[in-house]
């Protein structure tokens, strides 16, 4: 090899290697990450990736799946043109149609569906990775459907929900400036892996580390001061037991509490049900440990918690779990502090760059009321504080057609397996009249759909997306769309134009509404797209901490509400509490003879490198990393039961049954059993019953539930 | 400017960033059966008195500063570069003898479906030379694994360079690991 072979083998960009560097980012994860790429690119091929240096959000960095961007991009099921169905749901076998076919179908069945029955008859949702979402959402309002859901009815809305009852704002921790982090339910490295440097900092400067969890995972390793292993679903109970500790010890901010919160007279009277000897029995921890915990948390401050977007509000408790851990900064005078939690509001799609856009505005204007959500009155926390359907009664409304029929979606990136009983949902389809799916790849839920759209990814188009520190950014393509596949908002604008729907800022196309919604803040697309990095706003202000306390929450009472008034508002048949008080996370299926069939905890749903929800598990080289779907269990339960280390087991609930493989592990506790979701071959949702639901905010109870393990 | 691969077992989650990274980096074919050159673990060690330490490692070529494999090459594949220091090989005339393999200490050479001739983490060498970072080391989020400049690895008195980490990692350990266990 000349040296120049030698350079183009490794890869060098230059003139002489033709090898290009084109920033892009990554949407594989939640839009609350996007860490920029670099796409090392020739001939309109990329040769792969890294993460962008320059980039003021990531640094450089890219987790496991974003480094495997190339094989996830050329992954052998990208759909590659529109397609249409020809056998039954679910076999997977279409034939291609063009683009303006597709578009003709859909527009004639949509227009069908909506003259014979209404228009709220047709469902809009949308699963990953959401970049299209204010699109997509003022599309629905326009064809005149109430009914947009997304992914929103089981991720993030449920702690987001808790926020807004609670101090009316969301509250990230302040890790740069704090004292101890409470890490309630932290994992950070396989699923937020930004969140460590920070974390790694604070260890570093000398600052002290919690980690409350069930399983004794990277970041308890290799953080914690206190480690609190605790029962999965007892959180609550905890919360609820530390909080009488700082008020018995005198570690309560009085003055903070009298100043900004309300109710906290009731919260006491409440907590005096939770002595530490009871609160122990409950999370099985040591009394001494949890001393140390709230006495760390509550002297050492300023003191921060992990917020938690998905793992304790996927417990049928989960709501008021989340509200108790919240009550615990208001005691200590930790919310709206430097180091505590600190309150900023979403910019753009989830991210906070302190500065207004009009994305809200954009869909409300042509919002319709004449008729219930899906699942409207059924959870009233999640009606009062969330513009969109809860899902999680879609097959009920389906099956039921009450109180009227659903008989077509609109999907973008759907994926069935988030819903508890996937069977039984995919199962309900064949009740439709229509089903769209727009996706990147051939999936699971997409084989089920009368026509699939091909849409790229984020490589092969242009997108606006801010974050943190002020940023906003609108990429370029990378390469250009693989095979016929089209960005997703552009499939919605042409669509819009072929069923001319009434609304031309949407018939106008993707970067004239882009720019109507950040208009006032000094820059146009055109602006952003002179640019290989995001750029920095002028209209965007950092968080003063503080700030929000002094002009008052927003709550019902403008303070840090204890005692809820907005729960204390609902009808009293709901027979919900507006203290945070505590349940069991099982308190539906703790009837003698489930316990006895079903003896062990499932958390179904845990995170793990190489997975986000169901979206890389078919990624070859991720894939490779763990071949076969597992079931985690303790080494005493695995030895009592007879299995062994990869030995093949299924796991059984009262709804359902999946084969895969025995890990043994001592990170677990004993009675706990932990899989990761997302498998077509062991979809861990065919465990959960479709009504282990929070009554606040309808979210499933994914990581508490009733299940057996067995060899067979 | 010969440079020294660093590994900090407290720092690592066996994310497997790096091996992905290598694999892109390297184009390796996994479905032809070929193999990443870099590997890691998520073990967990049980200790005799109870408890356990979690393992998160990750570990391709030490590149041994008397690097055995280069003597046991029969047809000499195996080099040291002058500049990085890291053993680098021409696999043109490989006769697939596996004598390398055997030689090593940590089983680092692999071998290709397609020819059966030896391949290896080469450091990266040619990345090294451009002022970049090995592939493996750019993905690391958590500064667990990194590559820097010899003089500057004395300067620092660490003693986390790869080819010395294997017999630490578990002995130190020992006492933060019985904390919670
Ligand atoms: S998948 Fe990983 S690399 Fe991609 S945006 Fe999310 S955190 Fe970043
Ligand atoms: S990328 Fe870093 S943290 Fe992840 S396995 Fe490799 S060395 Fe460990
Ligand atoms: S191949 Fe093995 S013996 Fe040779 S330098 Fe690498 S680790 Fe050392
Ligand atoms: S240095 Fe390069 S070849 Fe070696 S393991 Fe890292 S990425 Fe692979």
């Amino acid at each position: 090899m000349n040296e120049l072979e030698k350079k183009i083998k490794a890869k060098i960009p230059g003139e002489d290697t033709g090898i290009e560097i084109k920033r892009s980012l990554c949407a594989i994860c939640s839009p609350g990450c996007h860490c920029g790429l670099d796409c090392y690119v020739k001939d309109g091929k990329l040769l792969k990736v890294e993460g962008t240096l320059e980039h003021p959000y990531n640094r450089g960095k890219l987790c496991t799946k974003g480094a495997a961007t190339r094989n996830y991009i050329y992954r052998e099921d990208r759909v590659r043109t529109p397609l249409k169905r020809v056998g039954p749901r679910g076999e997977g076998k279409f034939e291609p149609i063009s683009w303006d076919e597709a578009y003709r179908i859909i527009a004639e069945k949509l227009g069908t569906v909506k003259e014979k029955y209404s228009p709220h008859s047709v469902a809009f949702f949308s699963g990953y990775c959401k970049w299209y979402r204010p699109i997509l959402h003022r599309f629905c309002y326009t064809f005149g459907s109430v009914n947009f859901g997304t992914d929103d009815s089981t991720c993030f809305k449920s702690m987001d929900i808790a926020n807004s009852l609670t101090i009316g704002a969301p509250g990230g921790p302040n890790i740069p400036n704090t004292n101890t982090f409470l890490g309630w339910n932290y994992g950070g490295y396989y699923s937020n892996h930004l969140s460590v440097g920070p974390v790694q900092a604070l260890k570093e400067r000398g600052g002290k580390v919690i980690i409350i969890d069930v399983r004794y995972s990277p970041a308890a390793k290799n953080f914690a001061d206190i480690f609190l292993q605790i029962k999965p679903g007892t959180d609550g109970a905890l919360a609820l037991g530390m909080g009488k500790l700082i008020i018995d010890n005198g570690w309560a901010d009085m003055d903070y509490i009298g100043k900004y919160t309300y109710g906290f007279d009731k919260y006491k009277e409440l907590v005096q049900n939770y002595p530490l000897d009871k609160v122990c029995e409950i999370t099985g921890l040591n009394p001494d440990d949890v001393f140390e915990a709230t006495k760390l948390y509550a002297t050492n401050g300023p003191a921060c918690i992990n917020f938690s977007a998905s793992a304790l509000t996927h417990r049928i408790n989960g709501l008021q779990t989340h509200r108790a851990i919240i009550c615990l900064g208001a005691l200590t005078g930790n919310f709206d502090r430097p180091g505590g939690n600190v309150p900023s509001f979403a910019s753009y799609i989830h991210k906070r760059g302190g500065f207004t856009t009009r994305e809200m505005e954009f869909r409300e204007e042509k919002r319709p009321f004449d008729q219930l959500r899906i699942g409207e009155t059924r959870f009233p926390a999640w009606d009062e504080y969330c513009d969109e359907f809860q899902a999680m009664d879609l097959l009920r409304q389906i099956e039921e057609e009450t109180p009227y029929p659903i008989k077509a979606i609109v999907g973008f990136g759907m994926n069935a397996k988030m819903f508890p009983e996937t069977d039984k949902l995919v199962k309900a389809f064949d009740k439709l009249d229509f089903f769209v799916d727009a996706d990147m790849f051939m999936t699971y839920t997409a084989k089920y759909a009368d026509i699939v759209l091909p849409s790229c990814s984020s490589l092969e188009r242009g997108e606006m997306k801010a974050y943190e520190g002020g940023y906003l950014a609108f990429t370029k393509p990378a390469i250009p769309p693989l095979y016929e596949s089209k960005s997703d908002v552009d499939m919605l604008c042409e669509l819009a134009r072929v069923m001319d729907l009434d609304d031309d800022l949407i018939k106008a196309g993707y970067e004239v509404c882009c720019d109507w919604m950040i208009e006032g803040n000094g820059v146009t697309v055109a602006d952003l797209k002179a640019s290989d990095l995001p750029v920095k706003i002028q209209t965007a202000k950092p968080v003063v901490p503080g700030a929000y306390l002094e002009k008052g929450c927003r709550t019902p009472s403008g303070k840090i509400e204890f005692y809820s008034k907005a729960i204390a508002a609902y009808d009293p048949k709901y027979g919900l509490n507006p203290l945070p008080d505590y349940v069991d996370p099982l308190f539906d299926e703790n009837d003698p003879e489930t316990k006895e069939k079903y003896p062990f905890h499932m958390i179904a749903g845990i995170r793990i490198p190489n997975t986000i929800h169901s979206r890389v598990h078919e990624v070859p080289w991720l894939r490779s990393l763990r071949p076969d779907p597992l079931c985690e269990i303790n080494q005493e339960d695995a030895r009592n039961l007879g299995i062994n280390d990869g030995d093949a087991v299924e796991v059984s609930s009262p709804y359902g049954t999946v084969r895969l493989k025995a890990m043994i592990t001592a990170k677990l506790q004993p009675g706990v059993l932990a899989m990761a979701h997302g498998y077509t071959e062991a979809n861990a949702n065919v465990l959960v019953g479709r009504d282990h639901l929070d009554p606040y905010s309808g979210y499933p109870g994914f990581k508490s539930l009733r299940c057996s393990i067995r060899k067979y | 400017m010969k440079h020294v691969f660093t590994f900090d077992p407290d720092r690592c989650c066996a994310c497997s960033s790096c091996m992905i990274a290598c694999t892109d980096q390297n184009d390796i074919d996994l479905k032809a059966g070929e193999k990443c050159f870099r590997k890691t673990y998520d073990t967990e060690v049980a200790f005799k008195e109870g408890g356990i330490y979690c393992a998160y490692l990750s570990t391709a070529c030490m590149h041994c500063e008397d690097a055995p494999c280069i003597a046991a090459c029969p047809v000499g594949c195996i080099s040291k570069d002058s500049d990085t220091g890291f053993t680098i090989y021409d696999n043109t005339n490989c006769i697939g003898c596996k004598s390398c393999a055997m030689a090593c200490p940590f089983g680092a050479p692999r071998y290709n479906g397609a020819d059966g001739k030896m391949v290896k983490c080469d450091g990266c060498y040619i990345r090294v030379k451009h002022g970049m970072k090995p592939a493996c080391v750019r993905a690391c989020s958590f500064g667990a694994l990194d590559c820097i400049m010899e003089e500057e690895y004395r300067n620092s008195g660490s003693d986390k360079a790869c080819n010395v980490l294997i017999d630490q990692a578990n002995l130190r350990k020992k006492e933060a690991l019985r904390r919670w266990r």
